[in-house]
């Protein structure tokens, strides 16, 4: 099966959230969920960097059988020194984890913005501000960022738009 | 927004900012939560106390594409639930 083929974005934010991990759905799924109507085959993360809630990212990781570019398994403490994010295959997909993204000062600058979105499944994942991903992408100016960026900035003009859609009934 | 990401990057606290730029704390906070708005000098002035400047030229103004606003738009009135098994049913076809 191709890499592709086994995105399961609810099985990668069911294990996190079993495990009480402490984290921000950031990145092009984090824009998705905010409306911005882009396909992507990752699940990116801010985790909290508290050494309890990383302990619980490790099992959480270890449940998901996390492991490396080069398919070995990983060791958190190890492979996130000097590292500014952590790319990693998982039996449900990509899961890409970033601790301190451009622009931010981490977890605990994005959770005070970010809102716990049900996405169905008893899943309320917490999500970055659109704010926060346009802060994020503006900071990268990567060539294949300017699309995405160009989104998030209409999203931000269409504001009351957005919040009738995360604020409407949801059945979960 | 802009006061925010600068005085982030440049790992200032909003005291700290206000010591380098003279401004009123409170004031900078009321800034980055849009509560009020500075005048382009003032911006200048606290960009560049976070170490950055601005880059004020003239570019090509592209209106919306009215197609994309449409699917934006329609995306927009969707919930976060609806719009991620979108997602990934757009992912299967």
């Amino acid at each position: 099966m191709a890499a592709d083929d086994r995105f399961d974005p609810y099985t990668l934010l069911a294990t996190l959230e079993r495990h009480l991990v402490a984290y921000v759905v950031i990145g092009a799924l984090g824009r998705v969920l905010q409306g911005s109507g882009e396909i992507t085959n990752g699940v990116d993360i801010c985790p909290s960097t508290h050494p309890e809630s990383m302990r619980r990212l490790g099992l959480a990781l270890t449940d998901l059988n996390a492991r490396r570019p080069n398919g070995k398994p990983v060791v958190l403490e190890r492979d996130l020194v000097g590292r500014p994010l952590l790319e990693l295959g998982t039996d449900a997909g990509e899961l890409k984890i970033v601790p301190e993204p451009p622009g931010t000062r981490g977890y605990d600058d994005l959770r005070r913005r970010a809102r716990h979105e049900p996405i169905g499944q008893g899943l309320r994942p917490q999500v970055a501000s659109v704010d926060d991903h346009a802060r994020m992408l503006s900071v990268l100016s990567r060539d294949e960022d300017r699309q995405p960026l160009r989104t998030v900035q209409r999203m931000i003009e269409l504001g009351p738009e957005i919040s009738r859609g995360l604020h409407r009934g949801i059945d979960i | 927004m802009l006061i925010r990401q600068a005085r982030l990057r440049a790992r200032l606290s909003q005291a700290q900012l206000s010591e380098r730029s003279g401004k009123d704390r409170a004031q900078i906070a009321r800034w980055e939560r849009d509560v009020v708005t500075p005048s382009l000098e003032t911006l200048r002035d606290v960009l560049q106390a976070c170490g950055f400047d601005l880059d004020l030229q003239l570019v090509l103004y592209e209106p919306p594409d009215e197609r994309d606003d449409a699917r934006l738009r329609e995306e927009l009135a969707r919930t976060p639930q609806e719009r991620l098994r979108a997602m990934l049913e757009a992912r299967r076809t």
